[in-house]
C-alpha cells in the first residue's frame, strides 16, 4: 500500500465501524459492535503510529495534497486534503491511542446500558471526525471536523436522552458552541475574503501581504485584519476549547457517560481550539494584539476555573474544572508564542486527564454511578489498582517532577517568563498561582475518594470492588506514558526542532528557544525541578490539602463559614450561569417573544407564510379544475396554446 | 454503404434484432417461465451497453452515417448508456408489479425494447425523418403500453387520450418540419443549420415552422400548456408502465430536443430561447403549485413531472454547451429520481392493488424504516435539498440560465422549487411522522430490493461525488 | 397553361369542401364516403404534379383499403351522434375563433413569401417517378426505411396485444382436436347386465 491509501484508510475505518455498529445493529449484535469499532479503531492506531514513525524518525518530506476535489465555485476549491506534517502525526497518534483506550475501556463501563452499540457508533464516528479536522490542509475541511467533533459531543453528551439534565447540558453545549463557532465563521470568511483562498499554504503565503492592511468594522473603527481574523478564529477556539467566557458548557458535559468526558472533553475534542491556533502559527505570529488577547483569557481561565475546582463535590466536576484550568495553561502557552509547548501539554494532559477520568469512571462503577465524593473514602484499599494509577494522573497534573505533566507544565510558566508583551506579568502571576491550586484540589480529590474513613454506606461498600480488566487495563496503559512521555519527547519535540516544519515563531521573539537555552536534558531538568518555585508552591497545595482533609476535616467546614462570601461566589462559579441565564437569554427571549408575536406570528405567519400557502392552495384547486378530463378540452388547450407561440413568436415580430 | 456504417448503427442493430427474438421467444415460454424473457431482455440490455462502451465517440468527435440520416457522438453515446440502465432499473421493478397485477407477459419486453430503440434512434437522429421515425416507434409503443392492462377502463381511457393527442401534437410536429424542409430545401440537421445561417432573418416561414417544432418537443416533455395528458396517462396506466414512460422517453426526448433545436435550428436560437422561456415559467408555477393539491400520489408525481419538464427547459434555453450539459445532466438524474419514486409506489403494492394515494405512505417508518429512508433520500433529490444530486442537478441548470442572461426565469426557478419542496416534504412528514393505516410488513423480492436500495442510495452518492456525472455530461458537448 | 390551372382550383376546390363535410355531416357513413372523395381529390393534384406512385399508392392503400374498413367500422358499431355533439354548439364560436386566428395566421404567412409558382417544381424529368423514389428508398433513406419498418411491426405487435386474448368464458372450436378424436372419446361401451328371470 502506498503512503496516501494508508493516510485514507486512517479516517476512514472509524468511519465504516461507526456505520457498521450504527446501521446493522440487529445482525451484528452488542459483541459484534464493540469488536468492529474497536478493530477499527485500533488500526487505526496502528497506521497512526506508524505514519508518525516515518514522520519524526525517517526523513520526511511534509505531504500536502488534494484527496478529492468536491466542487468548484467561483474559482473557490471546496475539496478534502491532507496536509501530514509532525503536528498532524503527533495529534493523529494521541487521538487514535486515547479513542483506542477508551473504547476498550468502554466495554466494562457501559456494559449493561442498553444503548451499548449507538454509543460505540458515535465514538467511532467521533474519531473520524478528530481525524477529518487535525489532518485538514484547508479551512473547510477544518470546519467540517469543527462541527462533526461538536455534532458527536452534542449526541454523546445527550446520550442518556431521558435525563433531563443530560438534554439541558447538551442543548448548553450546543449553544455556547454556536457562539464559538461564529467566531469562527466569521474568521474563516474574512480569511476567504482577504486571501482568496482556504488552503492552508496559500493562506500562509498570502499572510504576510495582508498583515499591514486594515478594515472598517462597525463605527469607523480601524482594526488591522489580521489581529480581526485571528481574533475571530480565536473565538471559535474559545468556544470549543472552553476558555472564559465560554467555558460554561463543560462542567455540565459530565452529564455525559465518564467514557466520552475522557475521551472528547478532556483529551481530544476540546483541544481542538489549541490545536487550531498552533496549527495556524504563521498568521497569529504577525498580530500581537490576538496573542495578547489569548494570553490574558488563557490565564484567566487558567486560574479562576482552577479555584472553583475547589469546592467541588462531584468527582467528574473536579476533573472537569482541573480540565479547563489545563486548558487555560495551553492558551497561555499559545499566546506567550509558545505553540510546541501548548501542544506538549495538550499530548501530556491527554493521556494524564483521560487516564484521571477513567480512573473516576472506574470509582464510578464501584459506587453504583454515585458521583458525590462526600460519599466516598477509603476506596484505595477496595480498588488498589485505580488508586494507583489515579495517584500518578494526579502527580502528573501537579506538575510533580519527572511525571509528564511537570515537564509541559514547567517549561510553560518558564515560557510565559521569557516574553515581554501585554498581559504578560498578569499571566505569570496566574500560572504560578494556579500551581497552589491545582495541587490542592487534586490532592483534595485523591484524599476524599481514596484515603480517609469510608464514608459510604454499609451495602455500598459490600459490593464495592475493583473493575474488570477492560476498565483497569486502559488505566495501565495510559499509566505508562502519563508517567514517561514526558521525560521522553521533550528534547526532541521543544528543542530538537521536531515540530518546526508546522510551526512558525518569529525568531526575534521565540521564547521557546530561550527556555532551551538553559535546558541540559531531561534528567537535569527535572532534578533542578525540586528546587524551583514552582516546585515548592505545588507542595504548599499538597501540604494545605493534606493537612485539611486528612488530619482536620472541620478545618474545611471553618474556612467556609468564615470566608462564606468567597466559597458562595467560587460555589456559584462566578455567576456566570446566572449572567447568561438572565441577561443574553433572558433578555434574548423576552426579545424574541416580542418577535415572535409581532413579527413572526403576525407578519410572517399570518401574512407571508400562511397567506401565501392559501393563495398556493386556492390557486391550485382552481387550476386543478381545469384537469377536466376531457379530451377535446386537452386537443383544445394545446391549439389555442399554439396559436398564442404563433401569434407571439411570428406575427409580432414578423 | 460500407460495412463501417452498420458498425456505428451497432447498437440499434442489436436492440432491433434482439427486440424481435425476444418476442418470438417468449411465445415458446410458458406463463410459468416468463422469468426466462426477463432474464433474457436484461441480458440484452446488458449486452447493448457492452457494444456501446466498446463503442464509445472520444470528446468532441462526431460521425454520420447512412447519408447523414444517422448521426453518432459522445452526447449520444452517453444519453444510451443511461437509457439501458434506466431500462434495466424498470424491467427490475416492474417485473414485480406485473406478476402481482397479473400483467405478466412477454409484449411488456418487446414494446419496451421497441420503445428503446426509437429513444436510440431519436438520440442517434440527424434527420428531420429520422427524429420524427424514432418518436413515432416510441410513442406508438408507449401507446400499447399504456393499455396493457386491458380489463381496467382507466387504462383504456387513458391509452386513447394519449393516442389522440400524441397524434395531433405528432401532426403539428411534421407540419413544422415540413415547413422548415420546405424553406431550407433539406432534411439533415446540419444543412438546415447551415441554411439557416445564410438566410435572411426573420422568414416568417422559418418561425412559423419553428414554433411548430416547439409546440411538438413541448408536448413530447409534457410543458405548459401541452401538458394536459400527462396526469391522466400517468394516473390511467398501470404503475408499471408509468414507470417505463416516466423514465425512459424523458432521455430520449431531452434528445429530441436538443437535436431539433441545437442542431437543426441552432442559428435561430434567440427565436427558440424566448419560446422555451415562455414555456419553462408556465411549467415550473404550473407543476409545482398544481402539485400541491393532489392526493394521488402519481398524479402528484405527473405534476412534479411538469415542474421538473421546466428546469430541463431551463438549460436548454441557455442555449449555450454548459446548459445543454445541464440539461442533460437534470435530465439523466430526473430519469433515475423518477424510477425509484414509482418503484416506491410498486414496493407498497399489494396484491396488484396500486399504493397510489399519498395515505398509503403513512407510517412507512414503522412498517420499514430502510425503504422509509431510501423514500426519504429520493424525495429530497426531487425536491432539490443540498447535498442529495437533486440539488446540484437544479444548481446547474439556474447556473446555466442565470449566465445566458435568463435572471428573472433563474429567481422564478428558485421560488417555485421552494413551494415544491413543500409536497415532497409531505411524503416525507406521513412516512415518519403519521400512524401507519396498514401494518402489513413490506415486502418484495431480493433483486427488487437491492437495485431499489441502489437507486435510493446513488441520490446520495451523486450528490456528493456529483463531479464525475457532471463532467461527463460536460464532455458530450465540447 | 391556365387548364392545369382549372383543374388544380377544382380539385383543390373539391377537396376542401369534401373535407369540411367530413366534419359537418349528420351522418357517420357520409363522413366516412367524404374521406374516401377527400383522399380521391388529393391523389388527383398528385398526379398533375406528375407523382404518380403517390396517387396511385393513396388510392389502393387508403381508398381501397383504410377506408373500407373504417366503413365497416363505422357502420357495425351504433354511434350515437346527438350524444357525440352534445358539446358542439356550445364550443363552436369559441372554436370558429381559434379556427379562424389559425387561417389568418397561414394566411398572414403565405401573403408574407407571396405566391410564386416557382414553388411548383417539376420532379421527375428524367425516367419514372416509381424508379427514382424506388432507387432513393432504399439507398438514400434505407436507414429510415428500415425504422418505419419496425413502425409498422410495433404496430401489429400491439394492435394483436390489444385484442387478443382468451377469454375462459368463451367457447370456441379446435379444429385440430376435432380431427384427431377417436372413437373411445365420443362412444362409450357400457356392458348391462340382462335382467334376471328371477327378479
Amino acid at each position: 500500500m502506498d503512503i496516501k491509501t494508508i493516510l485514507l484508510l486512517i479516517p476512514l475505518l472509524p468511519l465504516i465501524g461507526s456505520a457498521i455498529a450504527g446501521l446493522l445493529r440487529h445482525p451484528i449484535g452488542r459483541s459484534g459492535a464493540h469488536t468492529v469499532t474497536i478493530l477499527a479503531v485500533a488500526s487505526s492506531f496502528g497506521l497512526s503510529a506508524w505514519v508518525a514513525w516515518q514522520v519524526f524518525m525517517t526523513d520526511w518530506e511534509v505531504l500536502n495534497y488534494t484527496v478529492y476535489k468536491w466542487a468548484v465555485v467561483d474559482g473557490i476549491e471546496l475539496e478534502v486534503g491532507f496536509l501530514i506534517d509532525s503536528l498532524t502525526a503527533l495529534m493523529m497518534v494521541v487521538v487514535t491511542f486515547v479513542s483506542f483506550m477508551v473504547h476498550v475501556y468502554t466495554i466494562g463501563y457501559m456494559k449493561d446500558d442498553p444503548g451499548y452499540q449507538r454509543f460505540f457508533a458515535y465514538i467511532n464516528l467521533f474519531t473520524f471526525a478528530m481525524l477529518m479536522l487535525v489532518m485538514a490542509n484547508n479551512f473547510l475541511q477544518l470546519f467540517f471536523g469543527w462541527e462533526a467533533v461538536g455534532l458527536v459531543s452534542y449526541l454523546l453528551i445527550g446520550f442518556w436522552f431521558k435525563k433531563e439534565s443530560a438534554v439541558r447540558a447538551n442543548l448548553k453545549a450546543f449553544l455556547v458552541n454556536r457562539g464559538g463557532d461564529f467566531g469562527l465563521l466569521l474568521g474563516v470568511a474574512a480569511v476567504l475574503m482577504y486571501m482568496g483562498s482556504l488552503d492552508y499554504a496559500e493562506v500562509f503565503a498570502a499572510a504576510p501581504t495582508v498583515a499591514g492592511q486594515t478594515m472598517t468594522v462597525f463605527g469607523g473603527v480601524e482594526w488591522s485584519v489580521m489581529t480581526f481574523i485571528c481574533i475571530c478564529l480565536f473565538i471559535g477556539a474559545m468556544g470549543k476549547s472552553a476558555q472564559v467566557p465560554l467555558h460554561v458548557w463543560l462542567p455540565d458535559s459530565m452529564e455525559g457517560p465518564t467514557p466520552i468526558s475522557a475521551l472528547i472533553h478532556a483529551a481530544t475534542m476540546v483541544t481542538a481550539g489549541i490545536f487550531m491556533v498552533a496549527r495556524l502559527s504563521p498568521m497569529y505570529e504577525l498580530s500581537t494584539t490576538a496573542l495578547s488577547f489569548i494570553l490574558i483569557i488563557g490565564a484567566i481561565t487558567a486560574l479562576f476555573m482552577g479555584l472553583i475546582g475547589i469546592v467541588q463535590n462531584d468527582i467528574k466536576r473536579v476533573v472537569a474544572y482541573s480540565t479547563l484550568s489545563q486548558l487555560g495553561y495551553m492558551t497561555v502557552a499559545l499566546g506567550a508564542s509558545a505553540y510546541s509547548v501548548a501542544i506538549f501539554h495538550l499530548m501530556t494532559h491527554a493521556f494524564f486527564k483521560a487516564l484521571l477520568f477513567l480512573a473516576a469512571g472506574s470509582v464510578i462503577i464501584a459506587m453504583h454511578h454515585k458521583q458525590d465524593m462526600r460519599e466516598m473514602g477509603g476506596l484505595g484499599r477496595i480498588m488498589p489498582i485505580t488508586a494507583v494509577t489515579a495517584w500518578v494522573g494526579s502527580l502528573a497534573l501537579i506538575g510533580f517532577p519527572f511525571f509528564s505533566g511537570f515537564f509541559s507544565k514547567d517549561i510553560i510558566i518558564e515560557s510565559v517568563k521569557q516574553i515581554d508583551r501585554t498581559g504578560a506579568s498578569f499571566a505569570v502571576f496566574a500560572v504560578y498561582a494556579g500551581v497552589v491550586v491545582t495541587a490542592l484540589y487534586t490532592f483534595r480529590m485523591l484524599y476524599l475518594t481514596f484515603h480517609g474513613k469510608p464514608r459510604a454506606d454499609e451495602e455500598m461498600l459490600s459490593h464495592a470492588h475493583e473493575s474488570p480488566w477492560v476498565v483497569t487495563l486502559p488505566l495501565v496503559l495510559l499509566a505508562i506514558p502519563s508517567l514517561l512521555v514526558g521525560y521522553f519527547t521533550v528534547e526532541p519535540l521543544l528543542f530538537g526542532g521536531a515540530l518546526s516544519d508546522a510551526i512558525y515563531i518569529d525568531p526575534a521573539n521565540d521564547p521557546v528557544a530561550a527556555v532551551g537555552s538553559h535546558f541540559h536534558g531531561p534528567a537535569a531538568f527535572a532534578l533542578h525541578g525540586f528546587v524551583t518555585p514552582v516546585f515548592w508552591l505545588a507542595m504548599l497545595g499538597v501540604g494545605l490539602s493534606t493537612w485539611i482533609y486528612l488530619f482536620q476535616p472541620s478545618v474545611a467546614e471553618n474556612v467556609k463559614r468564615r470566608f462564606h462570601w468567597l466559597w458562595t461566589v467560587l460555589d456559584r462559579k462566578y455567576g456566570f450561569d446566572e449572567f447568561y441565564q438572565n441577561i443574553v437569554t433572558g433578555g434574548g427571549l423576552k426579545l424574541a417573544g416580542f418577535l415572535s408575536r409581532r413579527g413572526d406570528r403576525m407578519i410572517i405567519d399570518g401574512w407571508i407564510v400562511h397567506g401565501s400557502a392559501r393563495l398556493v392552495g386556492a390557486v391550485a384547486a382552481r387550476v386543478r379544475g381545469v384537469q377536466t378530463g376531457f379530451l377535446y378540452h386537452y386537443a383544445f388547450a394545446m391549439i389555442i396554446g399554439l396559436v398564442a407561440l404563433v401569434f407571439a413568436f411570428v406575427l409580432l415580430k414578423g | 454503404m460500407i460495412v463501417s456504417e452498420l458498425q456505428l448503427a451497432l447498437p440499434e442493430i442489436f436492440i432491433a434484432a434482439m427486440a424481435c427474438v425476444v418476442l418470438i421467444a417468449d411465445l415458446f415460454v410458458s406463463d410459468e417461465r416468463r422469468g426466462l424473457t426477463h432474464s433474457l431482455a436484461l441480458l440484452v440490455l446488458a449486452f447493448a451497453g457492452i457494444i456501446t462502451l466498446r463503442l464509445m465517440m472520444p470528446v468532441g468527435e462526431t460521425v454520420t452515417a447512412f447519408s447523414e440520416t444517422f448521426v453518432r457522438d459522445r452526447f449520444g453515446d452517453i444519453l444510451k448508456l443511461f437509457a439501458y440502465l434506466v431500462l434495466i432499473g424498470v424491467f427490475v421493478y416492474a417485473k414485480h408489479f406485473l406478476r402481482m397485477a397479473g400483467l405478466y407477459k412477454g409484449e411488456f419486453y418487446s414494446l419496451s425494447l421497441f420503445a428503446l430503440l426509437g429513444v436510440m434512434i431519436m438520440i442517434s437522429a440527424s434527420s428531420l425523418l429520422t427524429v420524427y421515425l424514432g418518436l413515432e416507434l416510441l410513442a406508438l409503443s408507449s401507446y400499447a403500453l399504456v393499455a396493457l392492462n386491458r380489463d381496467s377502463a382507466r387504462g383504456a381511457e387513458a391509452a386513447m387520450k394519449y393516442f389522440i393527442l400524441g397524434s395531433l401534437a405528432s401532426g403539428i410536429l411534421l407540419f413544422g418540419m415540413s415547413l422548415i424542409y420546405g424553406a431550407t430545401g433539406s432534411l439533415a440537421l446540419s444543412e438546415i443549420a447551415g441554411a439557416l445561417g445564410q438566410a435572411a432573418s426573420g422568414d416568417a416561414l422559418l418561425a412559423f415552422g419553428l414554433v411548430f417544432l416547439v409546440v411538438g418537443i413541448a408536448f413530447k416533455l409534457g410543458a405548459v400548456p401541452f401538458h394536459m395528458w400527462l396526469p391522466d396517462v400517468y394516473h390511467g396506466a398501470p404503475v408499471a408502465v408509468t414507470l417505463l414512460i416516466a423514465s425512459l422517453p424523458k432521455i430520449g426526448y431531452l434528445a429530441l430536443a436538443i437535436r431539433l433545436l441545437a442542431d437543426g435550428m441552432g442559428p435561430m436560437h434567440e427565436d427558440w430561447q424566448a419560446m422555451l422561456a415562455v414555456l419553462a415559467a408556465l411549467s415550473l408555477v404550473l407543476g409545482n403549485v398544481v402539485a400541491i393539491a393532489q392526493s394521488n400520489i402519481k398524479r402528484m408525481l405527473a405534476y412534479s413531472t411538469i415542474s421538473h419538464v421546466g428546469f430541463i427547459l431551463l438549460g436548454l434555453l441557455a442555449a449555450s454547451p454548459a446548459g445543454y450539459a445541464a440539461a442533460t445532466f437534470y435530465t439523466l438524474v430526473y430519469a433515475l429520481m423518477s424510477a425509484g419514486a414509482f418503484a416506491m409506489i410498486i414496493l407498497l403494492s399489494a396484491n396488484g392493488i396500486e399504493a397510489e394515494n399519498l395515505d398509503d405512505f403513512k407510517g412507512l417508518n414503522a412498517r420499514s424504516p430502510w425503504f422509509a429512508l431510501m423514500m426519504l433520500m429520493l424525495m429530497f433529490s426531487l425536491a432539490g435539498i443540498p447535498v442529495f444530486v437533486g440539488f446540484f442537478a437544479k444548481w446547474q441548470v439556474i447556473a446555466a440560465a442565470i449566465d445566458a442572461g435568463f435572471t428573472g426565469l433563474a429567481i422564478l426557478a428558485v421560488v417555485t422549487a421552494v413551494i415544491g419542496a413543500f409536497y415532497y416534504l409531505r411524503v416525507v412528514k406521513l412516512m415518519y411522522f403519521d400512524e401507519p393505516e396498514n401494518t402489513t410488513p413490506v415486502t418484495a423480492p431480493f433483486d427488487f430490493q437491492t437495485v431499489l436500495s441502489i437507486n435510493g442510495l446513488a441520490m446520495l452518492g451523486l450528490g456528493l461525488f456529483s463531479g464525475g456525472l457532471i463532467s461527463l455530461c460536460i464532455s458530450a458537448f465540447s | 397553361m391556365p387548364i392545369i390551372e382549372i383543374i388544380f382550383y377544382l380539385f383543390g376546390g373539391v377537396l376542401t369542401l369534401s373535407a369540411l363535410s367530413v366534419i359537418t355531416s349528420r351522418n357517420p357513413v357520409y363522413s366516412v364516403l367524404f374521406l374516401v372523395l377527400c383522399f380521391f381529390s388529393a391523389a388527383c393534384i398528385w398526379l398533375l404534379l406528375e407523382a404518380e406512385f403517390l396517387a396511385i399508392t393513396l388510392v389502393l392503400v387508403y381508398v381501397g383499403a383504410v377506408m373500407v374498413l373504417f366503413l365497416f367500422v363505422v357502420m357495425m358499431l351504433d354511434i350515437n351522434l346527438t350524444k357525440l355533439k352534445a358539446g358542439f354548439a356550445r364550443y363552436l364560436p369559441v372554436g370558429i375563433l381559434v379556427a379562424l386566428a389559425m387561417a389568418a395566421q397561414l394566411f398572414i404567412l403565405v401573403w408574407s413569401r407571396g405566391l410564386d409558382s416557382q414553388v411548383l417544381v417539376h420532379a421527375a424529368d428524367e425516367g419514372s417517378n416509381t424508379r427514382l423514389l424506388g432507387e432513393v428508398l432504399f439507398t438514400e433513406y434505407l436507414y429510415p426505411f428500415e425504422i418505419a419498418g419496425f413502425i409498422l411491426l410495433v404496430a401489429i405487435v400491439a394492435a394483436i396485444m390489444l385484442t387478443h386474448r382468451r377469454r375462459p368464458q368463451t367457447k370456441y372450436q379446435d379444429p385440430s382436436q376435432q380431427v384427431r378424436i377417436r372413437r373411445e372419446d365420443r362412444v362409450r361401451l357400457v356392458r348391462v347386465e340382462s335382467e334376471g328371470e328371477d327378479s
